[in-house]
């Protein structure tokens, strides 16, 4: 059989859906002939030759904005009068990755692949929902805190495979929740810091300060290095 | 500039033969020709603050939200959610929030950057718009709201572009 997966992550490595693609495409081979390609990509006819003949069609990207990134959107949307002619019958699955803990957030992400399903007239398998998305970055897949995401994928490559559609499933890390915030939020201050940026430009603004800070050329100032 | 942003991604003749001209009331923001899409390298959360750093005019809409009491996203429905074009516009926007997390109605979801957020009103046009889709985007507005600081929402949808734009004349 033949699987395409379809890394919808804007960035070409390290990404937390890369590392799970990586992980699915690790699972589903040698079984199928599965390969993976990025959605950024700007060569639509390879895209396609990707996708053709395929049993199942696998995407996997970051929930942006309660949504799909929208270079993966704009992908779904050319393709969706065209993708079932090129692969008839093909079924449909998507892992969807986010920042917050909740893992059920990703589920509107997963009802827009399903009406693009719909529309596309092709088949929907199954959502699987990773919460804690960034944790993928930070820890082996199938062990220790990503020992629940491990199974969880196992499970998804297993239903892929045999073509199965099933409920969706949504998975979060095996580490507590306010740890994983505590952590994100010490992360965004290091970061900041390593920027040479005052921990205070982090936080709220009064709108009567957009102009002075945001639209003052401040902002791009920092961006060349300054203060 | 004007109470309400109107972020749409009408054609220019389109844009100019629909939507109101009255300057006092609303300011446009054109979502098409596409803006880049984001580069997902949060530098508008870690290195400037509230702005995106890729160069082009979509790094101005998260602040020009700020000077709006209402945003009204008039899209073409896409799968039950926002066009292509709009959420281009959108994900390059995050940086109107802050990165760190705030419990809301016992979810995670980004604390505000700023004081107040405008209301968000999405208006969507489409052909033979399912009931399915039209049960997506109510979720994906109120999930958006919340997570912009936005107290009120709303959602409605029509069959064509000059029927979406009558409701706002």
């Amino acid at each position: 059989m033949k699987i395409a997966i379809m890394d919808g992550s804007p960035k070409n490595k390290d990404s937390a859906s890369g590392l799970i693609a990586a992980a699915l495409q690790a699972e589903l081979t040698p079984a199928a002939d599965c390969a993976v390609c990025h959605a950024a990509s700007h060569d639509r006819d390879e895209i396609m030759a990707a996708l053709a003949s395929c049993d199942a069609l696998v995407f996997v990207f970051p929930l942006y904005v309660d949504g799909i990134p929208s270079h993966l959107l704009r992908l779904l949307d050319e393709i969706q009068n065209d993708v079932a002619t090129v692969a008839p019958g093909a079924a449909v699955y998507c892992a969807v990755n986010n920042g917050f803990y909740e893992a059920h957030q990703n589920g509107v992400a997963m009802e827009l692949m399903k009406n693009f399903c719909v529309r596309s007239g092709l088949r929907w398998g199954q959502g699987l929902g990773v919460g804690a998305g960034g944790m993928v970055q930070a820890a082996p897949i199938g062990r220790g805190p990503l020992a629940n995401l491990g199974r969880a994928l196992s499970a998804f490559a297993e239903n892929i495979r045999n073509g199965v559609s099933a409920d969706n499933s949504f998975v979060e890390p095996n580490f507590p929740k306010f740890l994983y915030n505590m952590i994100a939020h010490m992360s965004w201050r290091v970061q900041a810091r390593g920027n040479g940026l005052k921990i205070g430009r982090l936080w709220r603004f009064k709108i009567s300060e957009v102009d002075e800070w945001v639209q003052s050329g401040k902002s791009s100032d920092i961006n060349k290095g300054g203060k | 500039m004007g109470r309400t942003l109107i972020l749409h991604d009408l054609r220019q003749s389109d844009a100019e033969q629909f939507l109101p001209r009255d300057s006092v009331k609303y300011s446009l923001f054109a979502a098409a020709p596409p803006v880049r899409h984001c580069a997902g390298c949060f530098l508008c959360w870690v290195k400037t603050p509230g702005r995106c750093v890729i160069p082009d005019r979509g790094a101005d809409f998260a602040a020009i939200m700020t000077k709006h009491d209402e945003l009204i996203f008039l899209s073409r429905l896409v799968f039950g959610g926002l066009s292509p074009d709009i959420k281009a516009v959108l994900d390059r926007s995050i940086g109107f929030v802050l990165p760190f997390f705030r419990k809301l109605n016992g979810e995670t979801h980004h604390v505000r950057r700023y004081d107040k957020s405008p209301a968000f009103r999405y208006i969507f046009y489409g052909v033979d718009i399912t009931d399915k889709e039209k049960e997506t985007a109510k979720k994906l507005a109120a999930a958006n709201a919340l997570n912009f600081g936005s107290e009120r929402f709303s959602v409605s949808f029509f069959s064509s572009i000059p029927e979406s734009a009558e409701t706002l004349l």
